[in-house]
């Protein structure tokens, strides 16, 4: 394709179009007014696959009638959408399309919002000339637990399977069969399982795919459409809650290319349920008991006011507007500056500031421009899932090279040009070594950083957890110097933080060393010296909001032992848990249907949560409660709603001042970006050179060489020299070393959810194929690992030395085991798998 | 011994066993010199030039001058691919299965000067699954080939590469459109894709890609050999060579002839094929395979044979097959029979062609029980109006051309046998030694 | 019965039978790529699958090649060869199946020992194609473990209409009182129709 750009002129049905050159003719065409029906084009999907044959039209000077969903527009194009030709050809499609399809309208879920029945409504001959038998299927039969698929009403359109193979790259949806008995299946007639699967319900223009949560629930016109931002992960997608009688009934996406590029992980798509779970908190709870939000907050007022200063809070899940509110009590109201929303260690508040210079972050959209991609100490598919896909897009339309450098094998190893894997515990040493490599020296990250250095624009996609190393943040500050990020428009970092809104309560204070807007403040206790206080008494009282450290920190056994020592402990909480249990009040949180506010996505830009649904009767929008108990503790805030809230927060962080509501609107505005931002930069994006895509597909794997990083000698490292596989290798005493992940499913959206229990992760553990030779031990074994049961799972992607399990299950959570340094574990065979 | 109407170009020496063979073909057809002069002496340019001066037409169907086509190609050092088509697998044709087996060094000789044409690399021969024992045999003469020298790295010393890998299919017909030809050689099922892009500028793997049938680049080393005007000597100015063409059906010598283009039609049929079986006539017959509008035998007899000539009668010579038709066949069951073959291979992806020849099926099956009215007719007759010039490949006009043509040609003979199904006692046509059973009153 | 007639088994979420909330372990979605030492490949199976792949510029053009070298070895592409080959080329198995049922000389279900495809097609319909199918269908009757008895379309060997192909190797024209002597003689392990098969003939101009 040529590089686009220019302006040209085109002329449809009589009438000029500007249109840009290269655009498909059915872009210009709906930019100027005209709709041609369509079923299988989706830009999104990739290239066009012309195979519906809906959208023909007549060009002149062409004989034949195009497709003008894959026909690149010209200057002087004359084109036609209405005479006799092109209206002969659309009759006869949709009269075609209808040959094989039931007709079932009235018991069909997609009846009312469905593009077949609009375009044969529109477009179509209006009667039929078939009287033939139509091809049957069992129907509808499961695709997976959460989809339902009708063969019967499938046009093949091919968007669910493209979808599987251009944008999931899961490959695992596929047309079986050919011509008339085509359909899709997957292989053996297994179930659709992955982690995206839900979109194709969205994309799907007939009734064929349905989301068994939504079935017969409700049709529509009796349901109304409220956007909001799901604050599951911190992709912070954007989100259309499809409600009724106040309920959501289901979850589709917004489509802001800005933060999702219109997808949606099932975790977002299908974590409603949870809401409406059975331990949902409903009410303020005491010990003892459910009580009067009157009683509550007496409670409350009285037991923070006992602890004389002795407090600490820490914010999880929090808009943040909630988190401004809550370091205003905690060091304004209760004199205390112990505030943190970390769940473990991280950088100081100076390398914080440095990170969230403009000039060295990337936006979203930077990832799809970019020319080489490093993803450092995270795997996107868990912990930011709608990256992956956007990482996976990158590469396969844009060419972009991927690095992979990460403890544990990540799902776009397949599409990377080159991986390093370190050691747990090892990312700092590594992130260190980087630097140096890029700029030019030789090192054990040379093989990596070739394809980084003089890259050009170069975007890293960074986990928070590296960070809670010493001087990992620093060097990775060193990686952006040496990639002359801060000078390269486009390129940047980007965190994918542990928690939700971690950047937006950081932004609003809640931070040890920070207060609102990373400002300068006393120095409190960060997340692991309030445990250590709570567990020697130097602190009596924990405040915890949206935050569950028995299921969420590292070392559940101290974190125990803190909640008990406690004198009193207040948790807002959306749901029963282990915390809630050791907690004194229990106060109820809204879901992000419910609440009204705003929070920072990873790439600084303020996104709003709206109420869309009804709270149960005894929640009440919890600013009101904050600002209510500040009030109590003799703080006037002056907050008594979400407006004021929100103008509490621009007038204190200097990085929001004067960023107005309606500027963050529906599709919300980065801080970086806003006018008058003074750090912001002003450079606009370049079109990129948008050469072709490469031959070659991401989902073939590449086959990238591993690099296996040594472990740094000295403090924290790994035991045994001269490790055989040059990867760290097996203590002396056979000892392993335990790396752990947070597992995408681990967690409420699971275990509370009914239609997403299946997916609830079990343990187990991740072992080189070396180390299970050694142990004799086969995928499936069980096994104990320090104490916690699990499976055995051999991989061949995990470096011998090393083995993997994850945190967040509720059995045999991995958390349990770490203690802020490297843990070596020993691993027993329990029981042979059963073949 | 050749018949005097037979012009044995590509088929000389074929009924020699030998010329399988590396040895045979040097000693019987003076094999590879042409390779060995081409790769030695001859540069990019003059051989594409030799090859659009002969005027040489694809014989694959389309007729599209090779040469061109070859020049079509981008210059520059990306890879560059060139494909031979062997998925023959239209009814009627075996014309390629016949070259392939007796001769498969010539086109293996064909393929590497073409590639010199072409500028590429790397070669495949996309062979019809179903062809196991042809690709055995250019499996053995590959490897002789690559023995010899003339494939693989610096060939004869010329400091030139061509690697060649014979491509089995599994069995689907529209791996022969040449761009589903390319997905099935990318291992995906063979759809086809939308056009332009066009092969020759982004093809294999998304690199310039010449396409050819079995026959066009037979005939290249031969062009190459003796010039492009020798090659015009023969057959009329828009057709020029010889053409291997099938024969079959109704007739009592099926088989391959090598003639002329332009001879009449009728000698084909008659004189060389034998014409129709004693005491039978010829209805009509598909003059370029299952593809081309039939033509009865009044209309088409006596044509010339060439390119030209068919595309005036308003059907096309295609790969060069003809299916004769005599009085006893049935043209709604023969009708039932194309739009089956098309159903069946219709590969789904596009709307028109995969909902379009079930239809139809449906239709003509019905018709053939008697229960369907003048009016089905109509409907049938709109429908292949509806598919033509709609799909996203012309495997859907393949069918709505013939079944249209058929139902316009002969449409009594579909009311007659809606009326009375029961006429036709054996609609199975058995051509050779079967009972008189055919056709209700034709 | 529940209000989505009796779909969504595994799904907890619908009254249909909560005993299939299993969990499921992390990761792990059946469909992925297989790892090679979780299918257990025969290794000349992956070794020739290997071999394939590297004769092209893009390794997964061996698609169809490593789906027949499957078949050779199961007789068909059974789900388990399937998953093998996949592991070898690393893509899904469910690109594998796609790609094979695609294709009408890939079996995806069980077949026969011997196969025999019929044409069944124009030229060799006029000349009894359909009793020749029925013929050899009768005499294969209940014997499906040692024969595939199957129509086919054009087989490209109008010339020798009627005809079919026995084990990937053609024969014409044929008689349909062949259909039996061929079964025989496949049941007893002798050379099949030897002056019927078409690398015998000679140039149709040349009879
Ligand atoms: C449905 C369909 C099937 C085709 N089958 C074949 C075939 O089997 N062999 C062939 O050479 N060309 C076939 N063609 C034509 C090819 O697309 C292409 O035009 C040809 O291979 C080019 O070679 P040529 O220029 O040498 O004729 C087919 C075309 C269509 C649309
Ligand atoms: S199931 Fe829906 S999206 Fe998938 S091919 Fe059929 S109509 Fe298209
Ligand atoms: S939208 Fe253009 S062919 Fe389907």
């Amino acid at each position: 394709m040529s590089p686009a750009g220019r302006e040209v002129t085109i002329t449809i049905d009589g009438r000029e179009v500007p249109a840009v050159e290269g655009e498909m003719l059915h872009d210009a065409a709906r930019k100027g007014d005209v709709e041609i029906p369509y079923f299988c084009y989706e830009p999104k999907l990739g290239d066009p696959v012309g195979a519906c044959r809906m959208c023909l039209v007549e060009i002149e000077g062409i004989p034949k009638l195009q497709t003008s969903c894959s026909t690149p527009v010209r200057e002087g194009m004359v084109v036609h959408t209405r005479t006799e030709q092109v209206k002969e050809a659309q009759n006869s499609v949709v009269e075609f399309l209808l040959v094989n399809h039931p007709l079932d309208c009235p018991v069909c879920d997609k009846g009312g919002e469905c593009p077949l029945q609009d375009i044969s409504y529109g477009w179509g001959p209006g009667k039929s000339r078939v009287i033939d038998e139509k091809r049957h299927f069992e129907k509808p039969i499961e695709l997976s637990p959460l989809v339902a698929i009708d063969r019967e009403r499938c046009i093949l359109c091919y968007r669910c399977v493209r979808f599987s193979q251009e944008v999931s790259e899961d490959a695992q949806l596929q047309l079986i069969e050919r011509g008339d008995r085509t359909y899709v299946g997957t292989f053996d007639d297994r179930p659709y399982v992955a982690p995206f699967q839900g979109n194709i319900t969205d994309i799907c223009p007939v009734g064929a795919l349905t989301n068994y949560t939504y079935r017969f629930r409700a049709r529509p016109w009796d349901i109304e459409h409220a956007g909001s931002v799901c604050t599951i992960c911190p992709s912070q997608c954007n989100v259309s809650f499809t409600v009724r009688d106040e309920k959501v009934k289901r979850v589709i996406s917004r489509d802001n290319h800005e933060v999702d590029d219109g997808w949606l992980c099932d975790r977002g798509r299908y974590g409603f349920e949870m809401f409406d779970a059975p331990e949902r908190v409903r009410e303020p709870q005491l010990k003892g008991g459910a009580v009067s939000w009157e009683q509550a907050l007496e409670a409350v007022a009285e037991g923070l006011r006992r602890a004389g200063g002795k407090v600490a809070a820490i914010a999880g899940d929090a808009s943040n507007e909630e988190g401004f509110l809550l370091q205003r009590i905690l060091r304004d109201a209760l004199g205390s500056p112990h505030i943190d929303s970390r769940p473990s260690r991280g950088p100081k508040a100076d390398v914080l500031r440095r990170l969230a210079e403009p000039n060295v972050s990337a936006k979203v959209r930077d990832i799809d421009e970019a020319d080489a991609i490093l993803v450092l100490g995270t795997d996107p598919l868990h912990s930011s899932p709608i990256l992956d896909l956007r990482v996976r897009k990158a590469i396969r339309r844009n060419g972009a090279k991927l690095v992979v450098a990460t403890e544990r094998p990540t799902a776009l190893d397949g599409g990377a040009e080159a991986i390093a894997r370190y050691a747990p515990g090892q990312a700092a040493h590594f992130v260190g070594e980087l630097a140096s490599a890029i700029g030019g020296s030789d090192n054990v990250a040379t093989p990596v950083a070739e394809t980084l250095r003089d890259a050009g624009k170069v975007v890293v996609i960074w986990g928070e957890r590296i960070a809670r190393e010493d001087g990992a943040a620093e060097a990775l500050l060193d990686v952006a110097a040496a990639t002359n990020m801060s000078t390269t428009d486009g390129a940047g970092l980007l965190e994918i933080p542990d928690t939700t809104n971690a950047r937006g309560l950081r932004e609003a204070g809640c931070l040890p060393d920070a207060g609102p807007g990373l400002s300068d403040t006393t120095a409190g206790k960060s997340t692991e010296e309030i445990r250590e206080a709570l567990i020697s008494g130097e602190l009596t009282t924990l405040v915890l909001f949206g935050a569950d450290p028995l299921r969420d920190f590292p070392d559940t056994p101290a974190w125990e032992e803190a909640l008990t020592a406690a004198d009193f402990v207040l948790t807002f909480s959306m749901h029963d848990n282990a915390t809630t249990a050791k907690s004194d009040v229990v106060l109820p949180l809204e879901t992000h249907a419910e609440k009204d506010g705003t929070v920072t996505h990873p790439d600084g830009r303020l996104q709003r949560v709206r109420p869309s649904a009804s709270r149960p009767e005894n929640v009440v929008p919890n600013i009101l409660v904050l600002s209510e108990l500040a009030t109590k503790l003799g703080l006037d805030t002056g907050i008594d709603s979400q407006p004021t809230a929100f103008q509490a927060l621009t007038n204190a962080v200097t990085l929001y001042n004067g960023i107005e509501d309606e500027q963050i609107g529906g599709r919300g505005l980065r801080w970086q970006d806003r006018e008058g931002a003074t750090s912001a930069r002003t450079g606009t994006e370049q079109p990129g050179p948008g050469g072709p895509p490469e031959g070659g597909s991401p989902d073939t794997q590449r086959d990238a060489p591993i690099s296996m990083v040594q472990p740094d000698p000295t403090p924290r490292g790994v035991a045994s020299a001269d490790p055989p596989s040059g990867g760290p290798s097996t203590a002396a005493n056979g000892d392993l070393l335990l790396g752990t992940y947070r597992d995408l499913w681990a967690g409420p959206v699971t275990e509370l959810n009914p239609p997403l229990k299946f997916l609830t992760p079990q343990q187990r553990v991740e072992i080189s194929r070396t180390d299970a030779e050694r142990l004799d031990l086969k995928s499936g074994d069980k096994v104990r690992v320090n104490g916690i049961e699990a499976e055995a799972h051999v991989k061949e992607r995990v470096p011998a030395g090393v083995v993997f399990m994850a945190e967040g299950v509720s059995d045999g959570n991995a958390n349990a085991l770490l203690n802020g340094g490297p843990v070596q574990v020993k691993i027993e065979k329990l029981d042979e798998a059963t073949a | 011994m050749a018949h005097r109407l037979e012009k044995r170009v590509l088929l000389e020496h074929a009924e020699d066993p030998d010329l399988r063979t590396l040895d045979g073909y040097r000693r019987l057809a003076g094999g590879y010199e042409t390779l060995e002069r081409a790769y030695k002496e001859m540069e990019q340019d003059e051989v594409l030039q030799e090859l659009e001066d002969s005027g040489l037409r694809g014989r694959g169907g389309a007729g599209f001058s090779m040469g061109k086509k070859a020049s079509f190609l981008p210059r520059g050092d990306m890879a560059k691919y060139l494909c031979c088509n062997a998925d023959e697998s239209e009814p009627g044709a075996f014309k390629d299965r016949e070259l392939m087996q007796r001769n498969p060094h010539q086109l293996i000789e064909g393929i590497a000067i073409a590639a010199l044409a072409a500028d590429a690399g790397h070669a495949f021969i996309f062979i019809r699954g179903e062809y196991d024992e042809q690709a055995d045999i250019l499996d053995a003469a590959v490897a002789e080939a690559y023995e010899a020298g003339y494939l693989g790295t610096n060939i004869l010393g010329c400091h030139r590469d061509l690697e060649l890998v014979v491509h089995r299919g599994a069995g689907a017909y529209i791996c022969g459109e040449e761009t589903a030809l390319l997905d099935a050689l990318e291992g995906k099922r063979g759809n086809p894709r939308l056009k332009p892009p066009f092969p020759a500028v982004q093809g294999l793997y998304g690199g310039p890609t010449l396409i050819n049938n079995v026959e066009t680049l037979s005939n290249v080393p031969h062009i190459v050999r003796r010039g492009a005007e020798w090659f015009k000597g023969f057959g009329t100015e828009q057709s020029p060579g010889t053409k291997v063409v099938s024969v079959s059906g109704g007739v009592r010598k099926p088989g391959n002839y090598e003639v002329e283009l332009g001879i009449p039609t009728r000698e084909l049929i008659y004189d060389l094929a034998g014409g129709p079986e004693e005491g039978h006539e010829i209805k009509a017959f598909f003059p370029g395979g299952s593809s081309s509008p039939v033509l009865k035998a009044e209309e088409g007899l006596d044509l010339p044979y060439s390119f030209e000539a068919m595309a005036e009668a308003g059907s096309m010579l295609g790969s060069g097959s003809i299916i004769v038709c005599d009085d006893r066949v049935s043209i709604p069951h023969l009708a039932l029979r194309t739009a089956r073959f098309y159903h069946h291979e219709s590969c789904g992806k596009c709307v028109p062609c995969r909902e379009g020849t079930n239809w139809t099926v449906k239709m003509l099956e019905r018709m053939v029980r008697g229960e369907a009215t003048p009016m089905d007719l109509d409907i049938v007759s709109s429908v292949q109006q509806n598919i033509i010039g709609h799909c996203l490949c012309v495997l859907g006009d393949s069918m709505a051309m013939p079944v249209g043509a058929m139902v316009r040609k002969f449409r009594e003979e579909f009311e007659e046998v809606m009326a009375n199904p029961d006429l036709v006692l054996d609609p199975h046509a058995v051509v050779q030694g079967a009972p008189e059973t055919l056709g209700a009153s034709t | 019965m529940s209000p989505v007639d009796g779909a969504g088994r595994s799904n907890p979420n619908l009254p249909v039978d909560p005993a299939v909330n299993q969990g499921r372990i992390p990761g792990r979605a059946e469909e992925e790529i297989p790892e090679l030492h979780e299918v257990d490949c025969p290794p000349e199976l992956a070794e020739r699958i290997e071999t394939l792949m590297g004769r092209y510029p893009d390794r997964r053009s061996a698609s169809i090649p490593a789906l027949w070298a499957v078949q050779e070895r199961y007789g068909w592409c059974t789900p388990e060869g399937i998953r093998q080959a996949a592991a070898v080329m690393r893509v899904t198995p469910a690109y594998l199946e796609s790609v094979a049922s695609f294709y009408d000389l890939l079996h995806t279900e069980p077949v026969g020992t011997h196969r025999i495809e019929v044409c069944t097609n124009i030229s060799c319909w006029m000349r009894g194609g359909d009793r020749l199918l029925d013929a050899f269908k009768a005499a294969a009757e209940g014997d499906d473990a040692n024969f595939f008895v199957t129509g086919f379309e054009c087989l490209g060997a109008c010339d020798i209409a009627p005809m079919a192909s026995i084990d990937q190797r053609y024969y014409g024209p044929l008689e349909a009182a062949e259909a039996g002597v061929a079964i025989e003689q496949l049941r007893a392990g002798d050379e099949v129709l030897p002056e019927k098969a078409l690398a015998k003939r000679g140039l149709a101009g040349d009879r």
